[in-house]
């Protein structure tokens, strides 16, 4: 074993040395250099290795003596993790400035050496002085190593750097002078050992000094516009180095004088941290330069991992036990590694606007690895970030931190609005630039690319029950292999996400008991239907495999979580692979955040609710605990219910809809109205099962529910009808269509949740074929206007049958299996006596007639444009699943038994109550009888027979030729004007007035500005005055004690 | 005017925070329990006569290490800031009575630093301030000779060399006694004594040079580019 | 020795008003040379005892009931030499703000700013 002390010696000796080495040579002094950087990482990373195999800490004293007479520096695992981390940061950092270090002064690396060496003391040592020393160190290592850029920007940063710098390490001088008069020693853990805080007001101020100098350094709001400067202006490769490196040795240091401080003196800290990690992610929203804003979620970053690590310490956790660690360990690790990867990606990109990022786009290694490092900062699945949130959620739960949880929330969803927004903007900005990445740059990007990817995997294993997470393993590694193969052509990937993802559907559905088979059905076996249409088409379609599979994965993860881990993990997949399968569509990226947002902001709430389960519960993950909940039950039910709202796009949520479906390429928008919203319906299906069996005490949530679906029945169909857009009127008329499914759970009977049910799979069909139908029409005529076709009917045939199938089982008419739906509705709803919702969601029903005929009307009948005369039928891979769908609606309507059949049964062990009673054909309700199979005879009877009357009195028919009247004189200023189809439902908006009104999208954008003119307001604290950042520190210092001693 | 009498406010405050420092406070009355031990022990330990010596150069060597490398990168710091003079800058002649005085008073005053670095472990002084005083002789040189050009190559050799045989004799420390930068490498010898205290003669000479180099190197680099 | 703890503390403040009054750059560095100062005599004030003498261990040293702290004494040390790198750092900063703006009040310094 080599000893830690020559990590020093080596920095050191060779630091100094080195600018003789450079007098033999630049090559010479840089192979020292970066030998000397290897040296280090190697030093530390054996002591690692040593330490986790179980070994002693090392305890190294300067001149044998003992402390306190001596100065200790310490090589415990932690110390050995750290080091190893800023060691190989250091090593990377410096490959990645390898051009500048040769072209510069030697100095350049010298002082390299010097920060990593700094670092290194900062965690190393046991003794507060000596802590001062590196202090200085890194801190004189820091400002001048900033001049490696020269121009005026860099230059003022480092000023405002040295000078703030210096402030704080003021407070931290006096602090320690006085902790040695307090203590009589400078020994930390001697110090911590001997001295009782609240012995004196003066050892308090004391130990406040400290803990506020530290905390100084660490960046806090508002003290802290010096290092947003610095964040902005200092060099790429340097900075990375400042954010990641430093930071994690000032964490360290926070993590060293901790036992010093009381509960007191926590809480502030904790508070600090939130108010940092909330302000820096609320400022953040209004920034356009790339590098500040990375530094605003820097800056929040440190402040969420300072409120986790002092409010679990002060809640009794031990400093260095396993929970402390996974969970400010996991944040710190993700945040170090994310971090340091876009901040040498600034470098590559060499742009300051975040949407000049679309650079990355020609490079799908950068663009992979940005995409990957801000999902990761988000906080979704599988990065450590993820992990380390759930654990950390869960453990303040089990505290009763609810406050803490809901702003650490916010905070979260803040940075996830200014992340995602950034992403969207660098997949679908125009691309103006060429992009040159040196090999340098890319190789310690591509390394950290690596760790996060491992670590996240990593800490899935360590958190509470994290070996659960097994069953998504394969299925997540088909993903990875998916990426690895994503250079062959769409007909091999396709082929093969068809098969696997056949034998996946296969092997889970016999695993599936009850409504899960149903679910399972429509996601699995639905999702290869739905793959077919992708062989349309050409090339290689980057990136569509791995992400919609993943969608699928996460999709069939619900199905099979057994408890709330799985379940949320599973979930995040989902939304994760959804996202990006939205954004794939031209005009889709603003739809794609939205749709986003709502996501994230669901699926923290739906977190929030886990947390409290967790605590109500006993520390129960168990997804079957729902059902017997102690207390609380309200507030989780109700915050699980908002979550699965949200991907339901029940109204007040549902405005990511129709933008999101409307947008999405032909084959992506079937996979997200006919599967991806029934996720949110298996949510709900779980959550209402649980209500059943539990106290729900005074709150009736189904009553509410079945308000909500009501009211969104009623407006998504009414909004559907002013839609010009073909894809946007069947995505408003999803909302309204998964208004009946929540209406039909929340009846909370068997009749009710039949109906839901069978309209689930129903509403499957019918949208999946619309949507496929109106794809390829909207793939060949290139637009999606109805004003813009018309007559297609001639050119399309194919398809114009499919939109009628599609519509009569949408509008509810006999034959076809809508009319189930209808049926039983009725039922249910004079069952449960709910009239004047019933008859809500009737006149609901009503207007859905009007967007269907409008769509076929607008579409294929009246006149034929003339540019669309060479039209041609949709493609042949859009209209293979269309048959199938329409034999599946055949079936499903001729024979209802043999899919209501066995749902009632499976319903049998929920709701017992007044099942629906089947004797062969005929369905018997309390209030009556059906049989689907005569419906279907007489009704297609008649069809025939006036069919072929039509046709017999068609032949004698003239053949008319069209006249084109639009174009005979002048051409119209609106064309869509001349369209009959335009504008179609005008005089029901007159009549109706207000409820036609955008009111819950104004009432969102109201909030969004809200929080970006705040942030706006916010943020001109930062004068760019270094005199006011002085200030700053000095008023931040007084308020916040004043704070901790008043309250 | 604002802002100032906001200023003001808060370092009122500041100073109230502060009170308890100065109303809630008792000096030392008898040594600390580390000074004690230093007192007592730190004669026949260390063997030098000036304790704040013996602190600092092998209680605490870490801190003295650290302390040179701060200059050290200070140095460099400077350097990298300051880069390339551009051009030269002509300075008016010093006067004669500069001219004399130098002349007469450079040999006392490097004399007198390499007395005080020497000394170190037996009087006030060592490496540092010996350092301080070479390097403000070296600089009335450079004012009285306005065209004078220190070899700044031969401050790199003393700086660097200087500085590595301090980690190496450190390191012997770790080798040959009782750890990093432990004196007793060399005998202690006789207590008060100028060859005594082991190795921090060395120590400092080493730390005297250095610093000296250093400081001259930062004035050096300052005078360039005026 | 409480009258030096609070000279130490005054100066302190007074560099710290310094640092937030004046506009000059080579102002504001004098400004924090003062309050390094006031720390340096914080530092010393603390290993004082009265009526003792320096901890040279000479033949006019009888006990170590003669001596004052060499601890305090020692620190001072290198955080005087600390805050002469710090300040040398910011000097040579003014410096090279000058040279490349031309000027010197701080409030001229605004290019990065929200």
């Amino acid at each position: 074993m080599v000893s830690p002390i020559y990590i020093f010696i080596i920095a050191l000796g060779i630091g100094f040395l080195l600018s003789l080495f450079d007098k033999a040579g630049r090559a010479v002094a840089m192979t020292i250099f970066y030998g000397a950087l290897l040296a280090m990482a190697f030093i530390s990373g054996q002591w690692l290795l040593h330490l986790l195999q179980g070994a002693e800490a090392e305890i190294i004293t300067t001149a044998g003596f003992q402390p306190p007479f001596s100065i200790n520096l310490k090589m415990g695992l932690l110390e050995a993790f750290f080091t190893f981390l800023i060691n190989t940061l250091g090593f990377l950092a410096g490959i990645y400035l390898l051009p500048k270090f040769k072209s510069q002064k030697i100095y350049g690396m010298i002082l390299f050496l010097m920060l990593i060496m700094g670092l290194n003391g900062l965690v190393m040592t046991g003794d507060m002085f000596n802590l001062f020393v590196f202090l200085e160190i890194t801190s004189i290592a820091t400002v001048s190593i900033i001049a490696i850029e020269k121009n005026l920007k860099s230059i003022s940063a480092g000023f405002k750097y040295v000078i703030a710098g210096g402030i704080a390490s003021a407070f931290y001088l006096i602090a320690t002078i006085f902790l040695y008069r307090f203590t009589g020693v400078l020994n930390i853990a001697m110090m911590a050992e001997t001295l009782n805080v609240a012995s004196s007001q003066a050892v308090f101020l004391s130990v406040f000094i400290l803990m506020i100098a530290v905390i100084v350094e660490l960046k806090p709001f508002p003290a802290n516009g010096w290092a947003l400067d610095a964040y902005e202006a200092v060099d790429s490769g340097v900075v990375a180095v400042i954010a990641s490196g430093t930071s994690a040795a000032m964490l360290f240091v926070f993590y060293k004088i901790s036992p010093l401080l009381n509960n007191t003196l926590l809480l502030t800290a904790a508070g600090i941290g939130l108010a940092t990690f909330t302000f820096s992610n609320l400022l953040a929203l209004k920034q356009k330069n790339a590098k500040r804003l990375l530094g605003y979620s820097s800056i929040g970053q440190i402040g969420l991992i300072i409120t986790a690590y002092a409010l679990l310490v002060r809640a009794g956790y031990a400093r260095n036990s396993e929970i402390v660690m996974l969970t400010t360990g996991g944040l710190f690790i993700n945040h170090f590694l994310a971090k340091a990867g876009l901040f040498w990606l600034s470098g590559v990109v060499e742009k300051e606007k975040l949407e000049e990022w679309s650079t990355l786009r020609n490079n799908p290694i950068l663009l992979f690895a940005f995409a990957v490092f801000v999902i990761a900062l988000v906080g979704l699945p599988p990065f450590p970030g993820f992990f380390a949130k759930w654990q950390l959620v869960m453990t303040f739960a089990n505290q009763g931190l609810f406050f803490w949880i809901g702003l650490i929330l916010l905070g979260s969803f803040l940075e996830a609005i200014y992340l995602f927004r950034w992403l969207g903007k660098v997949l679908k900005s125009d691309l103006k630039a060429e992009l040159k990445a040196k090999i340098s740059q890319i190789f310690p990007i591509l390394i950290y690319l690596l760790a996060i990817l491992i670590g996240g995997g990593y800490l899935s294993r360590l958190i509470n029950q994290g070996t659960s997470l097994s069953i998504l393993y394969l299925p997540v590694l088909f993903i990875v292999f998916l990426f690895f193969i994503d250079f062959l052509p769409v007909a091999i990937k396709n082929t093969l996400v068809i098969l696997v993802g056949s034998y996946y559907t296969y092997l889970i559905i016999p695993q599936l008991s009850g409504y899960r088979v149903m679910l399972g059905v429509i996601f699995l076996a639905g999702g290869v239907l739905l793959f077919i249409p992708g062989y349309f088409k050409r090339g290689k379609r980057t990136g569509f495999y791995p992400l919609a599979v993943m969608m699928y994965v996460g999709l069939a993860g619900l199905l099979i979580s057994e408890n709330t881990l799985q379940f949320f993990t599973s979930w995040e997949l989902m939304t994760l692979g959804s996202y990006f399968l939205i954004i794939r569509g031209k005009k889709s990226e603003p739809h794609a955040l939205s749709y986003m947002l709502f996501s994230i902001g669901g699926a923290f709430v739906m977190l929030f609710g886990f947390g409290i389960l967790y605590y109500v519960n006993g520390n129960s993950m168990a997804l079957s605990s729902l059902g017997n909940i102690e207390s609380m039950a309200g507030i989780i039910y109700a915050l699980l219910g908002i979550a699965f709202l949200t991907k339901m796009a029940s109204i007040g949520l549902h405005i990511w809809l129709p933008g999101a479906y409307g947008e999405a390429e032909a084959d992506v928008s079937p996979m997200l109205s006919a599967i991806l919203s029934k996720a949110g319906m298996f949510g709900l299906l779980m959550l209402m099962a649980a209500i059943q069996t539990a106290n729900l005490g005074s709150i009736n949530l189904p009553y509410v529910l079945g308000w909500l679906g009501a009211i969104t029945v009623f407006i998504g169909n009414l909004l559907a009808i002013y839609q010009e857009d073909a894809k946007r009127l069947l995505a408003y008329s999803s909302v309204g269509n998964l208004g009946y499914i929540l209406f039909g759970l929340a009846l909370m009977s068997h009749m009710g949740w039949l109906t839901s049910i069978t309209y689930a799979l129903n509403h499957f069909l019918f949208k999946a074929l619309l949507f496929l139908a109106i794809g390829g029409v909207v793939y060949r005529v290139k637009t999606k206007n109805m004003y813009e076709m018309g007559g297609l009917i001639k050119k399309m045939p194919l398809s114009f049958v499919s939109v009628l199938i599609g519509i009569i089982a949408l509008s509810g008419v006999p034959p076809l299996s809508g009319f189930a739906g209808k049926w039983l509705t009725y039922n249910a709803v004079l069952e449960k006596g709910w009239y004047l919702q019933g008859v809500i969601v009737i006149i609901g029903g009503l207007i859905a007639f009007l967007y269907c005929f409008r769509l076929i009307y607008a579409v294929f009948l009246g006149q034929l444009k003339d540019k669309h005369r060479q039209v041609k039928e949709a493609p042949v891979w859009f209209l293979i699943p269309q048959v199938i769908l329409i034999g599946a609606i055949m079936l499903f309507s001729t024979y209802p038994a043999f899919i209501l059949g066995p749902v009632g049964k499976m319903l049998n062990d929920i709701l017992p109550e007044n099942a629906l009673i089947w004797e062969n054909l005929d369905a018997y309700s309390i209030y009556g009888h059906w049989n689907g199979f005569l419906i279907m005879m007489i009704t297609g009877g008649i069809f025939v027979i006036v069919f072929l009357w039509l046709y017999f009195l068609n032949r004698k028919a003239q053949k008319v030729k069209q006249f084109n009247i639009v174009y005979a004189a002048e051409r119209p200023s609106r064309p869509e004007l001349t369209h009959v189809g335009y504008n179609f439902f005008a005089h029901y908006k007159k009549a109706l007035g207000s409820l036609s009104q955008p009111y819950v999208t104004k009432f969102w954008n109201t909030m969004a500005d809200i929080f970006h003119s705040s942030a706006g307001f916010i943020r001109r604290i930062y004068t760019g005055d270094g005199q006011t950042y002085i200030l700053h520190i000095i008023i931040f210092i007084v308020v916040v004690y004043f704070l901790t001693i008043g309250g | 005017m604002v802002k100032k009498l906001f200023s003001l406010i808060i370092l009122a405050l500041l100073v109230i925070m502060l009170l308890p420092l100065m109303t809630d406070f008792a000096p030392f009355a008898e040594l600390s329990r580390v000074a004690e031990k230093y007192v007592q022990k730190g004669p026949a330990e260390v063997g030098g006569q000036n304790l704040v010596t013996s602190v600092i150069v092998t209680y605490r060597g870490l801190d003295t290490l650290g302390e040179i490398a701060v200059l050290f990168i200070a140095t460099a710091g400077i350097g990298f800031l300051l880069g390339k003079s551009s051009g030269k800058h002509k300075r008016s002649e010093a006067s004669q009575l500069v001219n004399t005085g130098t002349a007469f008073l450079l040999p006392i005053i490097l004399l007198f630093g390499v007395f005080i670095f020497l000394h170190g472990h037996l009087t006030p002084g060592g490496g540092f301030q010996g350092g301080v005083v070479i390097a403000s002789g070296i600089l009335l040189f450079v004012l009285a000779n306005a065209d004078s050009q220190i070899s700044s190559n031969l401050l790199h050799w003393i700086e660097d060399l200087s500085g590595a045989f301090y980690v190496i004799i450190g390191l012997l420390g770790l080798i040959l006694a009782g750890g990093f930068l432990d004196n007793s490498i060399l005998p202690l010898g006789q207590f008060g004594k100028l060859i005594s205290a082991g190795a921090i003669p060395l120590i400092y000479t080493l730390i005297g040079l250095k610093v000296g180099a250093e400081l001259v190197g930062i004035l050096n680099n300052m005078q360039r580019s005026q | 020795m409480l009258l030096t703890i609070i000279l130490g503390i005054i100066l302190i403040v007074l560099g710290l008003w310094g640092m937030l009054s004046q506009k000059n750059i080579i102002k504001i560095i004098i400004g924090f040379s003062i309050m390094d100062t006031g720390i340096h005599l914080l530092i010393l004030s603390i290993g004082y005892i009265k009526d003792r003498t320096a901890p040279i261990m000479n033949q006019a040293v009888q006990s170590a009931g003669q001596v004052i702290d060499p601890v305090p004494s020692a620190l001072v040390l290198t955080a005087i030499v600390i805050g002469l790198a710090i300040t040398a750092l910011m000097l040579t900063y003014a410096v090279k703000l000058y040279e490349i703006k031309g000027s010197l009040e701080i409030s001229d310094f605004k290019e990065l700013k929200w």
